[in-house]
């Protein structure tokens, strides 16, 4: 990646999306029942939400918004240099 | 959207894991044949800002939705680099817990293939129509917000009628959930024209929709053009 690049657009940008999510996340603005629109649907229909499924990588960072909100930041982090890694080598590869 | 484990049925699981597993394939494929190095730090950013955005998920009472953004994608960067930035998000946030590993299929098919087949092909008719009238900027900034509004109902359409292989469930289940992404697709619209406008704005080349008629815009206007031939001519460009 261009140091040019890199510093004027991929950091900046990745700032300012760990910091929009951390603000909306901590000082709940955004909804804290994530996708619990299905699940009210759910148990509308009668059907019950399954338990004891896999919590996600971060559940040892317990709950609540300020590990909701370090567990994005990192998240950010991991599709940005996933989807670069793939893209930089599917580029070279059409070279 | 996101559906998670243990809801449906395995064999629903199953069956979306073969029928989508082989087209992310074929899209990384497809991804591979053409692709400019200089734009794949934009790609991270927009895989990025998209995971963002489905982080965060805005009240519709009683319930809540979150950018999904397949259209945005589709339209920017094709269907195929589409599918394969969605299929990474919904990958990390399998990880995470927010959807399912074995529900990654489902999850995949509904978000990444339908979204980006539907949302690129009502795109471009809309933007096609739209440019006859407008100027290619307006054209594609009115009708990607307009196709993702579509889609997103669309998706819920179809998520209901899967939904419908648990057993209890009736008809009027698809009506409801498809009523509420009709609310959620509202936001959708709104959240993809803010982000499009943004692109639009600031990189239109990463704008597929754009980039090609800029490409055919700057081969009108060069004057080569009567001497070269269409390939070469971008070749020319490509080193200016």
């Amino acid at each position: 990646m261009e140091r040019d690049t890199f510093l004027k657009v991929v950091l900046p940008t990745v700032v300012l999306l760990i910091a929009i999510t951390s603000v909306l996340i901590v000082t709940g603005l955004a909804s804290e029942n994530p996708d619990g629109f299905e699940w009210a649907l759910f148990e509308w229909a009668g059907v019950e939400e399954p338990s004891g499924s896999y919590g996600g990588l971060f559940t040892f960072l317990g709950s609540g918004p300020v590990a909701d909100a370090i567990a994005g930041g990192i998240g950010i982090i991991i599709v940005l240099l996933l989807a670069y890694v793939f893209f930089r080598y599917s580029s070279r590869n059409s070279e | 959207m996101h559906v998670p484990d243990g809801v449906l049925p395995l064999w629903v699981y199953i069956l979306f894991l073969v029928v989508s597993i082989p087209t992310l394939g074929f899209a990384i494929r497809k991804v591979n044949r053409r692709f400019d190095e200089r734009l794949t730090p934009y790609m991270g950013v927009l895989a990025a800002v998209i995971f963002a955005a489905q982080l965060v998920n805005f009240p519709v009472p009683p319930a809540s939705g979150h950018l999904v953004g397949t259209t945005l994608l589709a339209v920017m960067l094709g269907p195929w680099a589409a599918m394969v930035i969605i299929a990474l998000v919904l990958f990390v946030q399998a990880l995470y817990g927010d959807g399912g590993i074995l529900a990654f299929g489902l999850n995949f098919f509904n978000m990444g293939i339908l979204g980006a087949i539907l949302g690129w092909s009502i795109s471009l008719v809309l933007f096609k129509g739209l440019r006859r009238f407008r100027d290619d900027k307006s054209a594609v900034l009115m009708s990607t917000p307009v196709a993702a509004f579509i889609v997103t109902i669309m998706m819920a359409f179809v998520l209901g009628l899967e939904l419908l292989a648990i057993p209890g469930l009736g008809f009027e289940f698809v009506i409801v959930i498809t009523a509420i992404h009709a609310i959620i697709a509202v936001g959708e619209g709104i959240l993809t024209f803010v982000i499009l406008l943004y692109f639009v704005r600031a990189k239109p080349k990463l704008v597929s929709f754009l980039s090609e008629s800029i490409a055919s815009k700057t081969i009108r206007e060069s004057p080569l053009k009567k001497e070269m031939p269409l390939e070469e001519m971008s070749v020319v460009e490509e080193a200016k």
